[in-house]
């Protein structure tokens, strides 16, 4: 302390050292801030639009608003698809929320389960931010009201009101329609690498089967978009109306179906499995294509529980199957029509006659008839549906020629409808055979083979929808006409079926074919003749029945079905084309394992839809509808029903 | 008119002169600062006093007189605490060491009956008036190359590591930025700067490596390439960048800025102030504030240069260099340049503990000022 408290030196060196490292401490703050400076520049000015772009960004969003599906209609415009409103709560996910907090707030809201309620908070946990999880459907209009009124409070939670896809006649037209379902992963990695933003949003339904799914770009539209203010935690500040982008509706799909003759077949058809086509023979629209049993598609729509779809797929008549396109059954009977056409172009005088005695011994074997018919000439053995008789003829032309007529009238063939899932059936031919088998002893092909084709059984295979095709086209006795089944698309025609080639058979021998299809029907002997009788005055049915083996029957056996297990009964067919004189409609009815003889279980059937059609048709109600004769006029009895004359004088008025 | 009367004697010491040789010019920037801070924050409340403005104004006015009253305290008796100071800071961060409050994981907070504070603040006076004290007594000779030095480099490791360890790596920074300015500005030898200079680069690879907290080096990185992760650590750089570039040139206007508003931009109040006022005045608004911040720091350097004694120049110029650390780490983290680290635009933004350290660190500057004259004669040696 006694020490001198300044060295001057040794004050000014400090002081100068000072001194020049305070000016460049001012220096590098300097250089800092105008370092600063620059980058404000840069931000500001030289990058501000860029980042002007981003801020609106941030600020606006665009929710996606779904477009309404497109309605499905048949041919009339009666509605077999549409959609109904449907109050929807959905969760999205937001930085700093607690999402069991909000399930449980939303529990006490409405009914949740506290299963419902893990797995709620499991799915919105691992859903991407701000991408909405489906918490409830269809609420009541006080559930959607009470979740809005607490939104506010409810961070990521919205009650808005989406579209559900319904359908009005529920499972009649499940098979050809299709139904719509939640988007899957398979779904988007169809959907390629830019996929719709649509399938994202929870309410989308996409199409799962039939019309629904061929035509599911069609139907689904395009999604408009909502433009709205939004904070950081994704809450909607403000909406900006004029933003926003409207949805474009999808398009409407008009089918060529008829409400009323597709609800009659499935009413007609009861507990039955099988199928009805029935299909317009000169313009080739399909009014019918039902398949029973059948599923309530609504409730796909909802997605089934697992045992429900256990139920749904285990059940022995497989309502999940179309069987009017994805059947395919021996066709029986129904196919000696192409064997007698087969033998009348080889050149096969009809009038040559067979006597069927009920059985008959070729090749080592008893070939066994259904009845025994006497001497038949080929009408009678179409109107009797002689086995006997066709054994022989299909063996007298070898199996070629049958193959062809097969073909020229659709069989084996797939057709353009619109919709997937045909399945096109067997039409064995001596290169069919060669071809499709790889044991070297199944290739050839045997007498026998030919004598089992003559009476569609065998190596041949068909579906209903083809054996409708084959019925018109004999019917309409020209064309080779196709089916359709798509009217129209967003009001736009589809092609029509009947622009093909004619068939290459003379109309004399096809008109012989319906010849014996007419007697099937309404000569009293006819395998049909009691249950083809439409009713309808001078419009009349023709057919040909069927009866399409599933079992083997051993001799001895009797080929009655009554009192064998249903799966083991014979297959039941019948088609039929009406009226006689002037064909417009054609149908083929396939009752699976409903017994021996078309006539029993499938002809009843076929008449009661063939005359739901007729009666809908304009021409041939007028046909039918002739007014009576007028009754001679009578002046007396004409004043009894007319209104008397008013009195002169109205008693009781006062005058 | 004054100049005459001041040599007189004790003349110095009325209370009134003291008044009047505090830096008023200065103190009506600091209003301005701190008036514009209180302003975007009525703002971002969405034109409410509550819950930043009202609070940021009234303890900005406390501080204020306490700022006015530090600077009449004697050159001589802050001189005489610069240890104690010290000292007391140290213990604290021990204490907040044991039995901290942790708040967002880290322990930065000690509770005293009802006062809530950082030691960490503390320190960034206490590392000041210690360095100020010690390089006072210390010949020019022994401040450029001696092994005196190790003592500056013990008085700044050790609160920079305890800081370092709550976790508060900011603070840290600031803590040795700020000791290693003070060692710089007394004359610290360019051999050893630069040897310095490369011992920390060499030692920062391995430190970000090993020794930083997950977040931390989170930040870091994402300061790297913040694109990489723009939903997360990201988010905040981008938003801030946003927030300035869409201010652009003139600004969205008061109350308009969609980023603050709207909540895009993190920490709008405290550590994103500077974005906040950037969005709403654009580069007009921000180049205004910059300008306010420089003319502090080299007015307080000017007070600086000219006290008569060591300590008092390297007490203010120690203060400043924290000011302008604050103001340019905070600034270029704000504009993307650095990364997020925590630490707020010193006034602008809210928080009442940096501000306290800002005020008392104003208040050791005006006492310079005021005490520019003074005598610091405590002994030659650095720590008598």
């Amino acid at each position: 302390m006694s020490e001198p408290t300044i060295f001057f030196s040794e004050v000014n060196e400090k002081q100068g050292a000072f001194t020049r490292r305070a000016f460049l401490l001012g220096g590098i703050t300097g250089a800092g801030l105008v370092a600063l400076t620059g980058r404000l520049v840069h931000l500001q000015v030289v990058e501000a639009q860029r980042y002007q772009k981003l801020a609106r960004s941030n600020q606006f969003n665009f929710r996606l608003v779904p477009p309404p599906r497109g309605l499905i209609l048949d041919r009339d415009g009666v509605t077999l698809a549409s959609n109904r409103p449907n109050f929807r709560l959905l969760v999205s996910r937001e930085t700093g929320m607690d999402v069991e907090k909000t399930v449980a707030d939303l529990a006490t809201l409405v009914p949740l389960s506290p299963e419902r309620q893990e797995r709620l908070v499991r799915d919105i946990k691992r859903a991407p931010r701000k991408s909405p999880v489906q918490v409830m459907e269809d609420m009541s209009w006080e559930e959607f009201t009470r979740i809005n009124v607490r939104a506010p409070e409810l961070p990521g939670v919205t009650a808005d009101m989406g579209e559900v896809r319904v359908y009005p006649y529920g499972g009649a037209f499940a098979h050809v329609i299709g139904y719509v379902a939640k988007v899957n992963d398979r779904d988007l990695k169809a959907a390629g690498p830019n996929p719709d933003p649509l399938l994202y949003h929870p309410g989308f339904r996409t199409g799962r089967q039939g019309v629904e799914k061929a035509f599911e770009l069609d139907l689904r539209g395009k999604a408009g978009a909502q433009k709205l203010e939004v904070d950081a935690m994704g809450r909607v500040v403000r909406e900006d109306p004029a933003g926003d982008i409207p949805a474009t509706p999808g398009r409407e799909v008009r089918l060529t179906l008829d409400a009323d003759i597709q609800n009659r077949a499935l009413e007609v058809m009861g507990e039955e499995s099988g199928a009805i086509v029935l299909m317009d023979c000169r313009s080739g629209d399909l009014l019918c294509m039902a398949s029973t049993p059948s599923f309530d598609a609504n409730r796909f729509v909802k997605g089934l529980s697992g045992p429900e779809y256990r139920a749904l797929a285990q059940y022995e008549r497989k309502p999940l199957l179309d069987k009017a396109m994805s059947g395919t059954y021996p066709p029986g009977s129904t196919f000696k029509p192409m064997v007698a056409l087969a033998a009348l172009s080889s050149g096969v005088n009809p009038e040559v006659r067979v006597n069927c005695t009920g059985s008959w011994f070729f090749g080592g074997r008893t070939w066994h008839c259904w009845g025994r018919h006497g001497s038949q000439n080929m009408h009678d053995a179409i109107k009797n549906s002689c086995d006997i008789y066709f054994y022989q003829t299909a063996l007298k032309i070898g199996p070629d020629p049958i193959a062809a007529a097969a073909h020229a009238f659709g069989l084996g063939g797939i057709f353009d409808i619109g919709i997937p899932g045909q399945k096109k059936g067997i039409v064995g031919s001596k290169e069919w055979k060669r071809k499709a088998n790889r044991d070297p002893r199944n290739q050839p092909w045997f007498a026998g083979d030919t004598v089992n084709y003559g009476i569609g059984q065998g190596l041949i295979t068909v579906n209903p929808l083809q054996s409708a095709v084959m019925t018109a086209r004999l019917a309409n006795g020209k064309k080779a006409l196709n089916p359709r089944l798509i009217m129209s698309v967003g009001g736009v025609d589809q092609p029509h079926g009947d622009a093909v080639p004619d068939l290459p058979y003379a109309p004399e021998l096809l008109e012989y074919v319906r010849g014996g299809m007419i007697a099937v029907a309404n000569d009293t002997s006819g395998t049909a003749y009691r249950q083809s009788q439409l009713g309808l005055g001078d419009v009349l049915m023709a057919g040909k029945t069927g009866t399409a083996q599933v079992r083997v029957f051993r001799a001895g056996d009797s080929r009655k079905s009554s009192g064998v297990r249903w799966a083991l009964k014979d297959h039941n067919w019948f088609i039929a084309f009406a009226p006689i004189d002037a064909p417009r409609y054609a149908i083929s009815v396939l009752i699976e394992h409903g017994g021996l003889g078309g006539a029993t279980a499938a002809a009843p059937r076929a008449r009661e839809v063939m005359r739901v059609a007729l009666l809908k048709d304009p021409e041939i109600r007028s046909r039918i509808e002739k007014p009576l004769p007028a009754p001679p006029l009578d002046p007396n009895a004409a004043a009894e029903g007319a209104a008397p004359p008013p009195p002169a004088v109205l008693p009781g008025e006062p005058q | 008119m004054m100049s005459g009367g001041l040599t007189r004697p004790g003349e110095r010491d009325r209370l009134i002169v003291k008044f009047a040789e505090i830096d008023w010019t200065f103190c009506l920037i600091l209003c301005l600062i701190a008036g514009a801070g209180g302003m975007m924050m009525f703002s971002a409340a969405e034109s409410s006093w509550t819950p930043w403005a009202a609070p940021h104004l009234i303890r900005f006015g406390v501080f204020f007189v306490m700022m006015i009253v530090l600077a009449m305290v004697d050159l001589r008796l802050w001189f005489t605490l610069a240890y104690p100071i010290y000292a007391f800071a140290m213990v604290l961060l021990v204490g907040v060491e044991l039995v901290g409050d942790s708040a967002k994981g880290a322990q930065r907070w000690l509770e005293l009956g009802p006062l809530r504070f950082q030691p960490s603040e503390i320190m960034k006076i206490g590392i000041v008036l210690a360095l100020a004290r010690f390089y006072h007594g210390v010949s020019a000779d022994n401040a450029r190359m001696s092994w005196w030095l190790i003592v500056p480099l013990m008085l700044i490791g050790a609160p920079t590591l305890l800081v370092a360890h709550q976790p508060d790596l900011g603070t840290a920074i600031l803590i040795a930025s700020t000791g290693f300015a003070i060692m710089m500005l007394a004359g610290l030898s360019w051999r050893l700067i630069a040897a310095g200079a490369a011992a920390t680069l060499g030692a920062a690879i391995p430190f970000v490596l090993f020794v930083l907290h997950d977040y931390q080096r989170q930040r870091i990185l994402t300061f790297l390439d913040p694109e990489s992760d723009p939903q997360g650590s990201g988010y905040h750089i981008l938003q801030s960048k946003i927030a300035l570039g869409a201010g652009g040139l003139l600004g969205k206007g008061y109350g308009l800025g969609s980023q603050s508003q709207l909540d895009f931009l993190p920490e709008k109040h405290t550590d994103f102030m500077f974005a906040t006022l950037a969005e709403e005045f654009g580069f007009i608004g921000c180049f205004s504030i910059l300008f306010l911040y420089g003319a502090v720091i080299f007015m307080a350097l000017r007070i600086a240069s000219i006290s008569h004694s060591h300590f008092g120049r390297l007490a203010a110029a120690g203060v400043t260099a924290t000011f302008a650390l604050y103001v340019l780490i905070n600034g270029a983290m704000v504009m993307g340049l650095a990364p997020v680290v925590g630490v707020p635009m010193p006034l602008l933004s809210y928080g009442g503990t940096v501000m306290l350290t800002v005020m008392i660190g104003f208040g050791l500057v005006q006492s310079v000022r005021v005490h520019r004259y003074s005598e610091v004669t405590s002994g030659r040696g650095a720590f008598m």
